[in-house]
């Protein structure tokens, strides 16, 4: 070890530059893993859309309206971006803890509400990828309009915020690496399949179509599908106002934990 | 017994009955009263399980404690102000799989409020200092024990911290590396930082500790120099001392049951 002169700093804390730190940290986690994190889901919800769309659309010809091919694209691009956003952040928080490094942002001057959004912000960030990557894809594949620019960023930015939480808070939940994929895969995924991605609900037979009414993923399938399409299976306001409702209240468990340390500190 | 005299300025870590009792019943600290003034090297040994690495959790931020007051240099253990004040290298390595050294060493400098010219500055000086330059480059999990253990202690330093702590800092490293960090941190005491250290290394304590504190059960049970522990409880070594204090301070609470 050579020499070293100890500054005696006064600094004060500037958190807002812990909360870009931490940000940067988590986009950068997303850019390092970029065949893990981008290209393989782009790559397969691509081939949804072409396997689904163009082949089963010689077969099915109107959805609501809609060429099958477009009918179904709002709801595989959210499908990939939801469980984007959720398994980003819950693998990111739960190996933080589980190597315990994340002691190096629970011990610094971060206030928790700036931990929470910066612990975020990777999963959101790795939807958007996603999303754009999907729709530069299946644009000029199948033709999907964008009738309702504002109304579609609301509804992605709801959404990635909504599974976002849910990632940060099952990785803080965790105990093991099966308690995240078992979120994803036996609640997120056939939640979302049966919230309508590939059919209307109209088509259902009673008692299926009140169930499908149950399944909070419906309205965030048909939020994003109001964006694109500008028609969905429930009026464009219940399904915004459901889909805020539950990104509050995520969004509010996760700050719970923040705030109060439980489960993140013994 | 657990308090000195204060010097000018508030001390560097003011701990008021601190109690922590985990969820499953266990009581890590009981009612802990601990003042160490800034400047001081400050020693804390005791066996395993008696509330050391607990205390610092509590004073870092790292543990939700159930009653008392942890002040650092004035300002609650929890604001910000204090945060900003410490430093501290856990036992076991915690450092992120994703980062190399480098980065490793910026991104904490971020965490902690540093610009990024100052973190970058700060992350080559400490790269440097801890003969990491080698694998500046490298993820930790590709690190030999002694470069994670020299990549902890760096990051600890790296925001210039005024109380830094070290929870057996030379744990499983070589001799010449243990060395090594003596004379480091030596140096930074000298410099006026204010070191408190755990160790398991009676020599250690012996060797750099100008107060030693001893725990056991969650309370302390003596506090003093290395020679002043030594004449009270008659010990020629502080590893008898250890051994004394612990086994009266045990005998002390069977007999009160």
């Amino acid at each position: 070890m050579t020499g070293y002169v100890q500054h005696r700093a006064m600094a004060r804390p500037h958190p807002w530059r812990g909360l870009l730190w931490l940000s940067a940290r988590e986009t950068l986690r997303v850019l390092k893993l970029w065949t893990q994190t981008t290209l393989a889901p782009v790559v397969s919800s691509a081939l949804f859309i072409l396997v689904f769309g163009l082949s089963l659309a010689s077969r099915i010809s109107q959805v609501e309206g809609f060429p099958y091919r477009q009918f179904i694209v709002p709801g595989l691009i959210a499908m990939a971006m939801a469980q984007a956003a959720y398994s980003n952040n819950s693998s990111s928080i739960f190996q933080a803890r589980s190597d315990r490094y994340i002691h190096d942002v629970l011990s610094a001057p971060i206030r928790p509400w700036q931990m929470n959004l910066g612990l975020t912000v990777g999963g959101v960030f790795r939807a958007l990828l996603i999303g754009v990557g999907l729709l530069a894809v299946a644009a000029p594949l199948t033709g999907v309009p964008v009738q309702h620019p504002l109304a579609l960023i609301l509804a992605v930015l709801l959404m990635v915020a909504l599974f976002g939480a849910l990632g940060v808070i099952v990785g803080i939940y965790a105990e093991t690496f099966d308690h995240h994929t078992f979120v994803n895969n036996i609640v997120i995924l056939p939640l979302t399949f049966l919230g309508g991605v590939f059919y209307s609900v109209s088509i259902l037979p009673s008692p299926w179509r009140e169930v499908t009414h149950a399944n909070p993923l419906f309205y965030i399938v048909n939020a994003v599908r109001y964006g694109f399409l500008g028609s969905s299976d429930v009026s464009a306001a219940l399904a915004f106002a459901i889909t805020a409702a539950i990104t509050g209240a995520l969004v509010g468990w996760a700050q719970y934990l923040f705030t109060t340390g439980h489960k993140l500190k013994p | 017994m657990a308090d000195r005299p204060a010097g000018p300025g508030p001390p560097a870590l003011s701990i008021r009955a601190l109690t922590k009792r985990y969820d499953d019943g266990t009581l890590a600290l009981d009612e802990v009263d601990l003042e160490v003034p800034a400047g001081e090297f400050f020693g804390l040994l005791g066996p395993n399980g008696a509330g050391k690495t607990t205390l610092i959790g509590a004073v870092t931020n790292l543990v939700r404690i159930t009653s008392g007051e942890v002040r650092i240099f004035g300002h609650p253990a929890e604001s910000l102000e204090a945060r900003r004040m410490v430093g501290v290298a856990e036992q076991e390595p915690n450092l992120d799989r994703f980062l190399t050294v480098r980065e490793a060493l910026l991104y904490h400098g971020g965490y902690f409020g540093l610009t990024r010219a100052e973190a970058e500055r700060r992350a080559e000086d400490m790269i440097d200092v801890f003969d990491l330059r080698a694998k500046a480059d490298v993820r930790a999990p590709r690190l030999s024990g002694g470069m994670r253990r020299r990549l902890l202690l760096a990051r600890a330093l790296l925001h210039e911290p005024r109380l830094v702590i070290l929870d057996e800092p030379t744990a499983g490293v070589d001799v010449e590396l243990r060395h090594e960090l003596w004379r480091y941190i030596r140096r930074l005491h000298s410099e006026g930082t204010t070191i408190l250290l755990t160790t398991h290394y009676m020599e250690e304590a012996e060797a750099l500790c100008e107060d030693i504190a001893l725990i056991g059960r969650g309370r302390i049970v003596a506090r003093d120099s290395a020679t002043g522990l030594k004449e009270r409880f008659g010990g020629e070594t502080l590893e008898e001392v250890y051994l004394r204090s612990v086994a009266t301070s045990l005998e002390r609470e069977e007999a009160a049951l």
